[in-house]
């Protein structure tokens, strides 16, 4: 049977924009995390080792009872024996237990530190890279890489040391028992191991894809269902439903393709087991009646060859998980690998002058989107960016809201290089507002004290209002404490820009590049919210992308923007006057062509 | 090993009427997949117990001095051992396919329901919820399927054993059949409280998570304007709640580990000392002790399968639960009731038709574009949605797609890791339906009511293309798919919608599409692209569905001014002849229209071209214009 194809190729394609780490830096990190925890870890294995070894007295014992049964025994030495393996029964039980809490108290120690970690490393991601790589794969490295991982910590990890811990300790008492009886119980290995190879070589990928195709099947009801009223606007319900069924029929190719692996596999297992419990009754009999060893000998040894599957059973489960975990890992661990473009924290403004010198960007080697872009924003003074549709204005905004460095020439703040400064002072002076305004779960405080941590209820407040949202915000059924976001009050989209400004307000920069703040708004609704921005704009410096061409009459200067180059640049009325395209699309705005 | 085909050409009509119905209607649905893995599991667990047996006779040979007997012993052991095995591996593909067909026609079920509701689900259930049911859930009721078979195999199993040696030894017969009950009882006291903490810990599991997912989400403000160690510091206390919650799960945990290390070892000690007892006795040979030690150390196992089916129960029947509320959800009332005697309206008839609006006394006259401008921009809503005979949007859920979209987040992220419930935790975002307030009447085209046609008819008729219209992820050409009347080619669509730079970026970011941007990808919601260029690839895709009547809300409004003029002018062009109603109040898009209609408080307050309303009618100068009253008054001065 052969392998069905990929789904998730073409996701990997796509989502590649962050690094996943390479097997070295995943080594490196388990290194580090086991030598943190080495001493809890051989805690674990040390408690578990007690507890197998316990277990390995009952077949001894009934080993023992044969021998004294067949030599003729009283009911003393019966309940001797008995009594014995309570007790045994009683410590196996009792470090087992203790085992499982110290594995489970110090995997979930792990997980937090990983997932925290994670977080903490994400939060430090530069800007530029945030924006090109957008936030989609980072969120499902959150959610499903960190799932998987605790899958892996959780169970994998612990379950695979405790089994090989038992496999040897069970190996060793064979060996103890009759060295020979253990070379007769391995007889099958070479099967097993013949299986493994072929098995492991095949099971990672299959078992990623087969999860990635039932995954693809939720992607798209869950589309089907986010874009109900397009779906039905367009009549598109029945090519909804045969798309679905044709990502269940691949999900289930995959399904019917990971079985046909196990089917020949599990024979594999089963096999050397079988053939262990069989060869040491077998051919153990026949030594016993050579004499080479004891009855007793014999039960305890086919007991123990019995004993061998659960352990090997769980190594070979859980083996696949662990694998998957570390694919999980060397994704999180990816974000530790994004390059610190350096930057200097002894580079400070002086004064708020924005400057641009013959700057050429470009996303990609050889293909600038920016040409040799030269402007000069005085303090205080506003100018407006228009232009068609990917002229390049966002990504020079981006430049000039430091977030990009240029790739030749300056951008300048105050004299000072944006590109050279760390981000976090970067956004004591200018900041970038663009349509994301996300409203993050948790309290309306929370969503605004981000902005100044330090700021009491009354600077809140006073921020809410300079941005007209104080009726909405006071009209909320716990004020301040609502709970917003997701699953919490929704606010609607004009809210969430209200809010988006009120952190402006709080935060405070002095220069703002607005990436059509509203476009995506209702123009109706925008229009109220332009009430709220243009106060908070008051007496900032101001680099608008404009869609609108009443933004751009309002700005001081108006550069035109057409395939990375500044085409026309002036005042409103020297643009108007000089008859230009601009003035051309002025006059139709403005009905008087 | 299937007689069915999955997926199935129809995943039927459950039994709704309850989860226990319901779960009960699935199982009826695959019942010979489930007597053949009951058999097998019947085989697979007989054999593991029969294996004692010439383990038994064995030893019992080699006292006794018997060459020929060892071996057979031996060789017994190893058929037997290999027909479990087979068995073993047989049950496995049973049960599991049992489990793919549950899941395969659940998820049938929702995908055909998602469909069926089409815009009245989102409204009414978040999408992580719906999700959920199709990952989730799911796997759990999947696993109870699973589960199930093997159950009764061992019930089955476990009485086979008892009936054996309560033959041969009465008193060991019934210590095996009543201990095994005693066995299973002791376990429940732990079940309890283990689901409580477990369902604790998930549900804190579940909230750590959608913290970060949405820290991680909203990570471009936070990185643009502060605050990265106040969401730090919360996601660590939340994500200490869960480990702490975790590790008190992990207490019963192990007890239970140590209960199940302790509890059925002291039964085989028990039975094991007895049958030592009756051998001294001379009653029970030595071999048969070792069968009796063995058989009973093999019922630990069925033992343990009882207790996962009780977990297993319970998750299942919560899920069941789930899977209910979302199959049963019916069309909000308000669309095309089927009861109500539907109209008919053909094509051609409707094409030269005007379409009329009680509610605000709008008429689009047939064959014309029509421009309205209205100031209120949730009025405007109302309207389009009147305009093609939808129902109306409850008012809650204006804010809806933001939750929605964060549910999805957390559902995909749900089903990649197989889909143990973290979706749980999202879920509860569902926006409940407003009240149903007397809504306004439906708009009429030629007369007919929308809303007293067919629902497909209504739709095939007026296309309402909303302020946010879902680019659904798939090729270019994928997009283009849609019932079309075939009068509008893609290309020519997306010329007018002047879209030649987003086919650019499209084929730039597909290096697989070689080009041709056609078979280009478009990702989940066109994110990839900016809002302009989805709203211009969504304003062709409508083109090309070339409706007798479109409905355009705000089409172009992220769209700069340069190239929203030049659309203005592909939209008149493609559509000459054809009906069409934008909502807009772009002058760039008014200046094209044949007519434009200026309502005010929910009627019509004007009526003429864009030049003539700009010059007699100061309101609508004042909204189309946004000058405020003052300026105004001062430039017309």
């Amino acid at each position: 049977m052969r392998p069905p194809a990929d789904p998730a190729a073409q996701e990997r394609e796509a989502a590649t924009l962050l690094p996943v780490g390479s097997p070295a830096t995943v080594r490196a990190y388990v290194r580090l995390l086991a030598a943190r925890h080495r001493r809890s870890f051989a805690g674990v294995v040390g408690l578990h080792a007690v507890g197998a070894a316990a277990g390995l007295v009952g077949p001894w014992v009934l080993g023992s009872l044969v021998d004294g049964l067949d030599g003729g025994t009283t009911e003393a030495r019966i309940a001797h024996a008995a009594l014995w393996y309570l007790l045994a029964l009683a410590v196996q039980a009792a470090f087992t237990g203790m085992s499982r809490l110290r594995g489970a108290v110090l995997g979930e120690q792990v997980l937090a530190d990983l997932r925290e970690d994670f977080l903490v490393r994400s939060v430090a991601l530069p800007p530029g890279v945030l924006e090109r790589a957008g936030t989609g794969d980072l969120v499902s490295r959150t959610t499903t890489d960190v799932d998987r991982l605790a899958r892996s910590v959780r169970d994998a990890v612990p379950e695979l040391a405790v089994a090989v811990v038992s496999v040897l300790l069970v190996l060793g008492a064979l060996l103890v028992t009759s060295p020979l009886l253990a070379v007769t119980a391995l007889v099958g290995l070479p099967v097993l191991l013949a299986g493994s190879r072929w098995y492991f070589r095949r099971a990672p990928q299959s078992y990623r894809a087969e999860s990635a195709s039932y995954a693809a099947v939720n992607t798209v009801l869950a589309e089907t269902v986010d874009a109900g009223r397009t779906v039905e606007a367009l009549r598109i319900g029945d090519d909804r439903v045969a798309l679905t069924d044709e990502r269940i029929r691949t999900w289930i190719s995959w399904e019917r393709y990971t079985m046909w692996l196990r089917t020949r596999y599990f024979p594999t297992v089963d096999l050397p087991y079988v053939l262990a419990v069989a060869a040491t009754l077998g051919l153990g009999g026949l030594y016993t009646l050579q004499g080479w060893i004891g009855v007793g000998q014999l039960t305890s040894g086919v007991l123990y060859a019995q004993m061998l599957i659960e352990p090997v059973d769980l190594i070979l489960r859980w083996y696949d998980e662990l694998q998957v975990g570390q694919a999980s890992l060397a994704r999180l661990v990816g974000v530790r690998e994004v390059a610190d473009p350096g930057r200097d924290g002894s580079v400070r403004p002086d004064g708020r002058r924005v400057r641009a010198d013959e700057v050429r960007f470009g996303y990609r080697e050889g293909a600038d989107v920016l040409h040799g872009i030269s402007l000069a924003v005085e303090p205080g003074a506003r100018l407006a960016l228009v232009g068609p549709s990917g002229a390049g204005k966002s990504t020079l905004g981006r430049l000039l809201a430091g977030i990009h460095a240029p790739r030749t020439g300056r951008v300048t703040l105050g004299g000072a290089a944006l590109a050279d400064m760390p981000p976090e002072r970067v956004r004591t002076h200018v900041a970038l507002v663009n349509q994301e305004h996300h409203v993050f779960v948790g309290t309306l405080r929370d969503n605004l004290r981000l902005a100044r941590p330090d700021a009491d209820d009354a600077a809140l407040r006073a921020a809410l209002e300079a941005v007209d949202a104080g009726p909405w915000a006071d009209a909320l059924p716990e004020g301040l404490d609502t709970e917003v976001g997701s699953g919490g009050t929704a606010l609607t989209p004009p809210q969430a820009q209200q809010l988006a400004l009120a952190r402006l307000v709080l935060a405070d920069p002095h220069t703002l590049v607005l990436d059509e703040a509203t476009s995506l708004l209702d123009p109706r609704a925008a229009r109220h919210l332009e009430r709220s921005l243009s106060r908070v704009l008051d007496g900032r410096t101001v680099i608008a992308i404009a869609h609108r061409l009443h933004t751009a009459h309002d700005a001081d200067l108006i550069a035109v923007v057409e395939d990375g180059r500044i085409t026309e640049y002036g005042s409103h009325p020297e643009l108007v006057a000089a008859g230009g395209p601009y003035a051309a699309l002025w006059r139709s705005w403005r009905d008087e062509g | 090993m299937s007689l069915v085909q999955l997926p199935m050409s129809d995943p039927g009509s459950p039994d709704l009427t309850s989860p226990r119905r319901f779960l009960r209607w699935l199982g009826r649905s695959q019942r010979r997949g489930r007597v053949l893995a009951v058999l097998w599991g019947v085989l697979h667990m007989g054999g593991q117990a029969a294996i004692p047996l010439f383990v038994g006779r064995g030893i019992q040979a080699a006292i006794d001095g018997d060459r020929s007997a060892v071996l057979a012993a031996g060789a017994g052991a190893f058929v037997l051992g290999a027909v479990q095995a087979a068995a073993a591996t047989m049950l496995h593909r049973q049960t599991v396919w049992n489990w793919i067909t549950a899941a395969c026609q659940i998820r049938q079920l929702v995908a055909r329901q998602a469909s069926r509701l089409g815009a009245g689900l989102s409204d009414r259930i978040a999408t992580g919820e719906v999700v959920a049911v199709s990952s989730g859930d799911v796997e759990k009721i999947g696993w109870f399927v699973e589960i199930s078979a093997r159950l009764w195999a061992a019930v089955a199993v476990w009485l086979g054993v008892s009936v054996v040696v309560l033959v041969r030894q009465p008193v060991l017969g019934l210590a095996v059949l009543l201990g095994v009950l005693v066995l299973a009882a002791a376990f429940w006291p732990l079940i309890g409280p283990f689901e409580r903490r477990f369902d604790e810990q998930r549900s804190l599991g579940g909230k750590a998570g959608e913290l970060a997912a949405d820290t991680v989400a909203g990570l471009r403000v936070l990185r643009g304007i502060g605050g990265e160690e106040l969401f730090l510091d919360r996601y660590r206390e939340a994500s200490q709640k869960v480990r702490a919650a975790a590790v008190r799960t992990a207490r019963v945990w192990a007890l239970m580990r140590a209960q199940q290390v302790l509890l059925p070892g002291a039964f085989v000690v028990g039975v094991t000392w007895y049958g030592a007892h009756l051998v001294v006795r001379g009653d029970l040979g030595v071999g048969d002790l070792v069968a009796v030690y063995g058989a009973t150390a093999f019922l630990a196992g069925p033992l343990r399968v009882l207790g996962e089916a009780a977990h297993a129960w319970t998750a299942a029947r919560v899920s069941a639960a789930r899977a209910v509320r979302v199959l049963r959800l019916e069309r909000a009332s308000g669309t095309a009731a089927p009861a109500a005697p539907a109209e008919s309206l053909p094509a051609d008839r409707a094409a030269r038709s005007d379409l009329h609006d009680p509610a605000t006394g709008l008429t689009a006259p047939a064959g014309l574009l029509t421009a309205v401008v209205c100031g209120d921009p949730d009025a405007a809503g109302a309207l389009a949605e009147r305009l093609g005979g939808h129902a109306p949007r409850g008012r809650a859920a204006e804010g809806a797609p933001e939750a929605a979209a964060a549910g999805t987040a957390a559902g995909t992220a749900d089903d990649a890791d197989g889909g143990t419930g973290a979706a749980g935790g999202a879920v509860g975002a569902g926006t409940p339906a407003a009240p149903p307030a007397p809504s306004p009447p439906s708009a009429r085209l030629g007369g007919v009511a929308l809303d007293a046609l067919p629902l497909a008819e209504a739709r095939a008729l007026v296309l309402v293309h909303d302020k946010e219209p879902v680019l659904l992820s798939g090729t270019l050409a994928d997009l283009f798919a849609v019932p079309a009347s075939g009068r509008v080619a893609p290309a020519d669509a997306l010329a007018a919608a002047r879209a030649d730079d987003v086919l650019d970026a499209l084929v730039d970011g597909a290096p697989d599409a070689q080009g041709d941007p056609m078979r280009a990808r478009i990702t989940e919601r066109g994110r990839s692209l900016s809002g302009g260029q989805r709203q211009r690839l969504a304003l062709a895709r409508s083109l090309v569905a070339d409706p007798p009547v479109l409905v355009l809300d705000e089409p172009t409004s992220a769209v700069d001014a340069h190239t929203e003029s030049r659309i203005a002018d592909g939209l008149r062009e493609v559509r000459k002849g054809r009906t069409t109603v934008v909502l807009a109040t772009s002058p760039l898009l008014l200046d094209r229209a044949d007519r434009v209609v200026l309502l005010q408080d929910g009627r019509v307050a004007a009526t003429g071209t864009h030049r003539e309303l700009m010059h007699t009618d100061p309101r609508y100068r004042s909204v189309v214009t946004r000058e405020e009253t003052a300026d105004l008054q001062e430039e017309t001065a």
